[in-house]
């Protein structure tokens, strides 16, 4: 499988909400959250573990070496909140996620995102919280131009 | 308790989210208030997905949500993102706030280095400080008529906390410090002492002199806990600094193994969030 490595701007909705995915310990000495990256491979190990799960990968480059990768998420804690469990992601899968890169540029990221070929995604609890805050937003607004 | 009148123009001035947090945080402080369930017992976990839930989440103050009511009120910021809304006014609360009532001694490592953190640097759990308000769950269980157990979801945190007022051990301190509780209506109310110097939530240090006041009382629909700590640190702090945190009911959350904290392997000095 080729390498996708893109990196690219962050929009600042996304730059803002790093800070609340990694609450154990520090994410801002490791990750950078201004910048993205895509990747696409094969997974060998997920772990559904406290304080951070962890994802193996094996991703062939533009050469056709084979490098492995490391993909940090939140916890336990936070995923099982948007119904991840420990079988949410098998070895052998073939994903692309995207994520933040580390300040290095070592082959290891925070998650974002992981898309499967048939189309389907995981997301961490961020997104959703953010969609109902928003909606939230919305209908007072509403309230607001209804009442002015 | 804020006066009445006041606490309505602000409710007409600043709308929905002011009127629930008033109410997660006025109500329970009466002594008046009735309940099904007499006391704070149980599973509590993330807050409710609203804005000033969100604020909470961490920790937040009143001078971060009036800043944020005000950010939420203005039609200019329908734009914007809330993420973008909600990191102004943490910067808000930070800057007029927090640093205002740190000492000279305090300001001298202020802000610390997130990568010096020794919970990130060694995986040591947080102080009291931090413990008190991490995210997800708290589990809350009485131990017979004496003890209080506070379980929480990050670290696995324990704190046993004495009902009959149990004094501290003289001159011991540990990372949780020794708490004692009582009643007030319907309000616990938690004295810790005795805390290792370690960091506070926002960055700074303090010292073994730490002396916090945790104010725990639910919502009158019970699905909603708030923290009001309040923190005292001669060494580190000019005056009280007062802060909050919101939990939502979930008796369906549990708390799972926390075992498997790694080292960093690389990690760059210098980057604050």
């Amino acid at each position: 499988m080729r390498l996708l490595r893109s990196w690219f701007l962050v929009l600042p909705v996304l730059m803002l909400s790093a800070v609340e995915a990694s609450s154990h310990h520090a994410f801002s000495p490791v990750y950078d959250e201004t910048q993205l990256i895509t990747v696409a491979g094969m997974v060998t190990q997920f772990r559904f573990v406290n304080p951070h799960a962890m994802m193996l990968m094996e991703i062939t480059d533009e050469s056709g070496q084979i490098v492995k990768w490391t993909v940090e998420f939140a916890g336990v804690l936070n995923l099982s909140e948007v119904g991840w469990t420990a079988d949410s992601i098998k070895a052998g899968e073939l994903v692309t996620v995207t994520g933040n890169p580390t300040h290095t540029g070592s082959q290891r990221m925070f998650f974002r995102r992981l898309a499967r070929p048939d189309g389907t995604e995981l997301l961490p609890a961020g997104p959703q919280r953010l969609k109902a805050i928003e909606e939230e937003r919305r209908q007072r607004a509403l309230r607001r131009n209804q009442e002015n | 308790m804020k006066c009445p009148s006041r606490v309505l123009m602000r409710i007409m001035k600043y709308g929905t989210s002011l009127l629930v947090f008033i109410l997660l945080v006025g109500i329970p402080l009466s002594t008046e208030a009735q309940s099904s369930r007499p006391t704070l017992e149980g599973m509590w976990s993330d807050p409710p997905a609203t804005a000033v839930g969100d604020f909470c989440h961490g920790w937040c103050t009143d001078a971060g949500l009036d800043y944020l009511e005000r950010l939420l009120d203005d039609p200019a910021n329908d734009a914007r993102g809330f993420r973008e809304l909600q990191a102004e006014a943490a910067k808000h609360q930070q800057e007029t706030y927090i640093v205002p009532r740190l000492t000279a001694a305090a300001l001298e490592t202020y802000p610390l280095d997130p990568a010096d953190d020794p919970s990130f640097l060694r995986c040591e759990p947080y102080g009291l400080a931090r413990q008190m308000r991490v995210r997800h769950q708290l589990e809350i269980r009485q131990r017979g008529n004496d003890l209080i157990e506070f379980h929480y979801g990050e670290w696995d945190a324990r704190r046993t906390i004495y009902l009959n007022g149990r004094e501290r051990p003289s001159n011991q301190t540990t990372l949780l410090g020794h708490s004692v509780a009582h009643w007030d209506g319907e309000t616990l109310v938690v004295e810790t002492a005795g805390i290792q110097a370690n960091r506070l939530p926002f960055n700074a240090e303090h010292s073994d002199q730490l002396r916090v006041v945790e104010r725990y009382a639910r919502s009158k629909d019970d699905d909603t806990l708030v923290l009001t700590a309040t923190m005292e640190d001669p060494w580190g702090l000019r005056e009280p600094v007062v802060i909050k945190r919101i939990w939502r009911w979930a008796p369906e959350s549990r708390i799972d193994p926390y075992e498997d904290c790694e080292l960093p392997t690389e990690f760059t000095r210098g980057v604050t969030p």
